[in-house]
């Protein structure tokens, strides 16, 4: 075989139009729109992430009370989602929805697309705790802590500054998986599919009757 | 140097030793750290793109690692380096052209295809020899009493090579602090934790779901 014809055998196999064994591979058959769904199916059930969107989508339910929702060293933990939140799902023509706004979180847009089969995959909260208020952007998939605000730091020497800022950091680390751990012990009941998945669709169709914030007390909190 | 100020990004993991707890934890430390250390690219000597190890969180140059730089409270900290050296390739194109139309001057003619492959890798060479290795540090940090590691990345790559790098100096399996997680240590069994169809539109059983096994992913 000459080298020219090696060469042109080389690239149609680069090119992905042949295989090892040089013959033609499959063209592409499914449309765009399949391959979009296939690819969100696909991140909705890597590593379970479907289980940190259902976490996500029950705790902005919760924390509409604006009440304290679990108790953390002593203190209640209060929950607010801020700002922006980007939805996801896989069932439907959108896969993903990004709302923005200080109250976009408990709006009716983002109630009404969460009935419609999409979850929360990432949403800025901000965290009470006591005097101390801590903000955090979570993603579903790895509930990685980006971008967050520590409380003001108290010690004044340079070391004291550094365990001090390594002490919130585990303490927001801390509260994150206090809720988690909440979340998931209804999670396993027998009251998620009897009780709770109601109530959460009850309030995604904005039937429920559960003691609300109005949207200025939601407003007054989202300023801190 | 987040650990020490800016913004606080950072990916959350357990630390589960593989084999026995080490007994002596000081020297468990400085011994993994020793064994993963950064070395720096030697333009000289080899040809690689890349190095990457730890360093003193403090001091990017150091590898020492004695306990004073190394163990804060009841923390182990230390930063991950990444250094990069590359050649850009519009650099290499406009050195090739002067190489060219010199040759073309001396010789009378247009150098060949082989003359120019040859030279391209002699100009690299040269080229990279003049370039500054970029470097990005992460830091990490490891409180030894609650087993807690935080990996101070945002990009899920430089995590997951991070990650690896303390599994492979450490001898430990570190776990991601993500629900399906925390919902195996709690003993929650897989069949109780499928997809609720009614929020997410459709129904999944158990085992469509690929792995039960918790991995950190690349997003």
């Amino acid at each position: 075989m000459g080298r020219r014809e090696q060469a042109r055998i080389e690239a149609a196999f680069m090119r992905g139009d042949t295989g090892v064994d040089g013959v033609a591979t499959e063209e592409e058959q499914r449309d765009e729109a399949e391959v979009e769904r296939d690819k969100a199916r696909e991140q909705l059930l890597r590593g379970r992430a479907y289980l940190g969107r259902e976490f996500l989508t029950w705790l902005l339910w919760r924390s509409e009370s604006g009440d304290a929702l679990v108790d953390f060293e002593g203190a209640g933990l209060v929950v607010l989602y801020t700002g922006r939140c980007t939805l996801k799902g896989i069932n439907g023509d959108v896969t993903e929805l990004m709302a923005r706004g200080a109250l976009a979180p408990y709006s009716e847009n983002v109630k009404h697309s969460l009935d419609r089969g999409l979850l929360i995959h990432q949403a800025r909260l901000r965290l009470t705790h006591g005097e101390k208020v801590y903000e955090v952007t979570l993603d579903a998939e790895f509930l990685d802590i980006r971008a967050a605000k520590l409380p003001e730091l108290m010690a004044e020497e340079e070391d004291d500054k550094l365990l001090e800022r390594l002490y919130l950091t585990e303490q927001l680390s801390g509260m994150v998986d206090t809720l988690v751990q909440s979340f998931l012990e209804v999670r396993a009941s027998r009251n998620w599919s009897k009780k709770v998945v109601p109530a959460l669709k009850s309030w995604m169709k904005g039937e429920d009757e559960a003691p609300r914030q109005t949207k200025v007390q939601l407003a007054r909190a989202a300023r801190g | 140097m987040p650990v020490l100020s800016g913004a606080v990004t950072f990916s959350r993991f357990r630390s589960e030793p593989t084999g026995n707890a080490p007994s002596d934890v000081k020297r468990w430390l400085a011994k993994g750290l020793k064994s993963g250390l950064f070395e720096p690219i030697d333009l000289k000597k080899t040809e690689d793109e890349r190095a990457a190890g730890f360093v003193e969180l403090e001091n990017h140059d150091s590898t020492d690692f004695s306990t004073g730089s190394v163990l804060y409270g009841e923390y182990a900290l230390f930063g991950f380096r990444v250094d990069t050296v590359k050649v850009p390739a519009a650099q290499l194109k406009a050195e090739l052209d002067k190489w060219a139309k010199g040759f073309e001057k001396q010789n009378g003619r247009a150098p060949t295809r082989g003359e120019k492959a040859e030279n391209r890798a002699s100009l690299r060479h040269m080229l990279r020899q003049r370039s500054v290795p970029s470097t990005k540090v992460h830091d990490v940090s490891w409180n030894l009493k609650t087993q807690q590691v935080q990996i101070w990345a945002a990009s899920r790559k430089a995590v997951d090579e991070i990650l690896l790098a303390l599994e492979t100096a450490f001898e430990v399996k570190l776990q991601p602090l993500v629900p399906a997680a925390l919902a195996a240590r709690a003993g929650i069994a897989d069949d109780d934790l499928v997809p609720t169809p009614e929020l997410i539109g459709v129904e999944i059983t158990n085992s469509e779901i690929p792995s039960s096994e918790v991995t950190h992913g690349e997003a």
